[in-house]
């Protein structure tokens, strides 16, 4: 009887962003479609990527340019929808009170949890397939190493999901959620290694560049699609993500029970 | 033996200096029509919230039904319908799948759902709005649309917080049958509202709260019984000072013209001592009326005694 509650839940969670395509789901075709053209298309052929196991794939420049930008973006669609879909149901709920509806109900903190974080998941899962989807317009897409690729494209947007409900409860007005998107997640993103290899950097910027958890995100998903040499090694990384990814939904669990930012 | 629908203890809870509850010890029995009276900041609606999960009391207990609301949070939530003062209604969806929400949270199958919306909305008389969002529903509608939300979860204890709070006449009374159907159901119905007649009309019984606990218990019958009665007594002859009366109970005596108004605690009772007493000392008593308390006349009367309490007690402190 009570996963009916979590059920309840998370199909409310999904028909909410499903049911408004043009502010979910269009703004990242969109901007991909514009990425893949001017950096891979315009861009991409007079990039010297150096050896980063594409010049046996037989691609052309700007094709190789596309797959190698590709798994970056789509780790970025992932980690920005499975965040501010979380954040936002969250907060947004918190401000119009609505949010009480589930918590006067009976379900448990860790279904009201699995059920904010799964649909906000799944979010990111979509958006992030859609990248693919435009990506494959571009150029020919492989798949080199078909788990590696699941197994981040699961655990990255849980993971961001499970930040984002921290966000949400944290969050005290929807300027927090701004800061939260545009000054944190997208600039480690865009130095995670999305649009250069590491090797493209020496000294105190490659170390830096190591203390970032992107690159890891990146270099994982990329390591399912690209052959050949990666920065970083995918198993450890993984590792790292997954273990991670538990110990931030146990934090939700936690921030949920004690009631923080949702009871007085 | 039923647990009471409502048993807290000692219940506590402070936002910085301000006690919103105070010690509050109260029980409201299975299938009880309970009101809340309070002026505004006594903390009736802090005490309901802390019921459903939405505040977390700083000590004490309390329990729904024999299950701890902390403890058996989910047991105690299942039992409870909750149509708040202020709305707080998903503006995402049509309410009828708000509704549908509601249900499927509470363990409700979704088909199951469906119908009990549907039931919920048309028991309100807002089917017809079925499809439409909550912020475009008119205020009597948003009024009736709580109280379907808190119906359809089917709860044994209905929590209506000022539910005809600024609603015309007559959604008042289509509420008020509403409810007392649902009472007469079996369903236990906790009620604060600023509206004397309300609680007078609808409760079993009434408890006064003011700074966050309990002024008096009792059925709306009892503490109108309690309240300052006026004895209206007519004369022979009007006068120009009034009379001393040697009668126990009675609190003052003032003159209009050729009438005697007589306050004092059961009225009724000393009206017959009160002529005796007059015409004792000479006056010819002509007509004789007793205007029993209002409960609104009683309920200022309590608090306004708790608040003079309060202050002395500070200054003596």
């Amino acid at each position: 009887m009570r996963s009916t509650g979590f059920r309840t839940l998370l199909r409310r969670e999904i028909l909410r962003y499903v049911r408004r395509p043009r502010n979910t789901f269009l703004p990242p075709v969109i901007t991909n479609l514009l990425y893949f053209t001017v950096f891979g298309v315009v861009l991409g052929a007079r990039i010297d990527l150096g050896d980063v196991g594409l010049q046996q794939t037989g691609l052309s420049p700007s094709e190789a340019y596309i797959l190698f930008i590709l798994p970056g973006l789509v780790v970025l669609g992932m980690i920005s929808n499975a965040f501010e879909n979380a954040s936002f149901s969250i907060f947004h709920g918190r401000w119009n009170e609505y949010i009480h509806e589930v918590l006067t109900s009976p379900l448990s903190h860790t279904e009201m949890v699995l059920a904010y974080v799964t649909a906000s998941a799944l979010r990111g899962v979509v958006v992030g397939l859609i990248i693919w989807a435009i990506g494959w317009l571009f150029a020919p897409v492989p798949l080199v190493n078909p788990f590696y690729l699941l197994a981040f494209t699961v655990v990255i947007p849980v993971l961001f999901a499970g930040f984002g409900l921290i966000g949400g409860l944290w969050a005290e007005d929807f300027d927090y959620l701004t800061v939260m998107n545009q000054f944190i997640i997208r600039p480690l993103v865009f130095f995670g290694a999305v649009f250069y290899p590491l090797e493209a950097l020496d000294g105190i910027a490659l170390t830096v560049s190591y203390f970032n958890p992107m690159v890891y995100m990146v270099n994982g998903v990329r390591y399912g699609v690209v052959p050949g040499a990666v920065d970083v090694a995918p198993d450890v990384s993984l590792a790292v993500l997954t273990g991670l990814t538990v110990a931030v939904v146990a934090i939700d669990v936690a921030l949920v029970r004690r009631g923080y930012g949702l009871v007085e | 033996m039923t647990a009471p629908a409502i048993d807290v203890r000692e219940l506590r809870k402070s936002y910085g200096d301000v006690q919103a509850l105070d010690g509050l010890s109260l029980t409201v029995e299975s299938g009880e029509f309970f009101g809340l009276l309070g002026p505004n900041g006594a903390g009736k609606t802090t005490f309901i919230n802390s019921l459903v999960g939405l505040v977390h009391a700083d000590g004490g207990t309390a329990e729904v039904f024999g299950f701890d609301v902390e403890a058996d949070y989910r047991e105690a939530r299942d039992r409870i319908g909750l149509a708040p003062q202020e709305y707080n209604v998903d503006r995402f969806f049509p309410i009828h799948e708000v509704l549908e929400h509601k249900a499927g949270y509470h363990g409700v199958p979704h088909d199951v759902a469906e119908e009990r919306a549907a039931d919920a909305l048309k028991t309100v008389g807002i089917w017809d709005k079925r499809d439409t969002r909550f912020d475009w529903l008119s205020g009597g509608m948003k009024r009736r649309f709580v109280l379907a939300r808190a119906l359809v979860s089917d709860p044994d204890l209905l929590i209506l917080d000022e539910p005809t709070a600024g609603v015309d006449v007559e959604l008042r009374r289509d509420l008020w049958e509403l409810i007392t159907d649902l009472n007469d159901d079996g369903t236990t119905i906790l009620l604060t509202t600023h509206y004397i007649e309300e609680a007078e009309r609808l409760c079993d019984r009434v408890a006064i709260m003011n700074e966050g606990n309990k002024v008096e218990v009792a059925t709306p019958q009892d503490l109108m019984e309690r309240g300052t009665d006026t004895v209206e007594v007519g004369l022979e002859s009007a006068q120009t000072t009034a009379p001393t009366l040697d009668v126990d109970g009675v609190h003052g005596v003032t003159v209009e013209g050729d009438t005697l108004l007589v306050t004092a605690a059961g009225g009724s009772t000393l009206a017959p001592a009160v002529m005796r007493d007059l015409e004792s000392q000479g006056y010819t008593v002509t007509s004789l009326d007793v205007r029993r308390a209002s409960l609104e006349e009683v309920f200022v009367d309590l608090t306004r005694a708790e608040r003079t309490q309060s202050v002395e007690t500070e200054v003596a402190q």
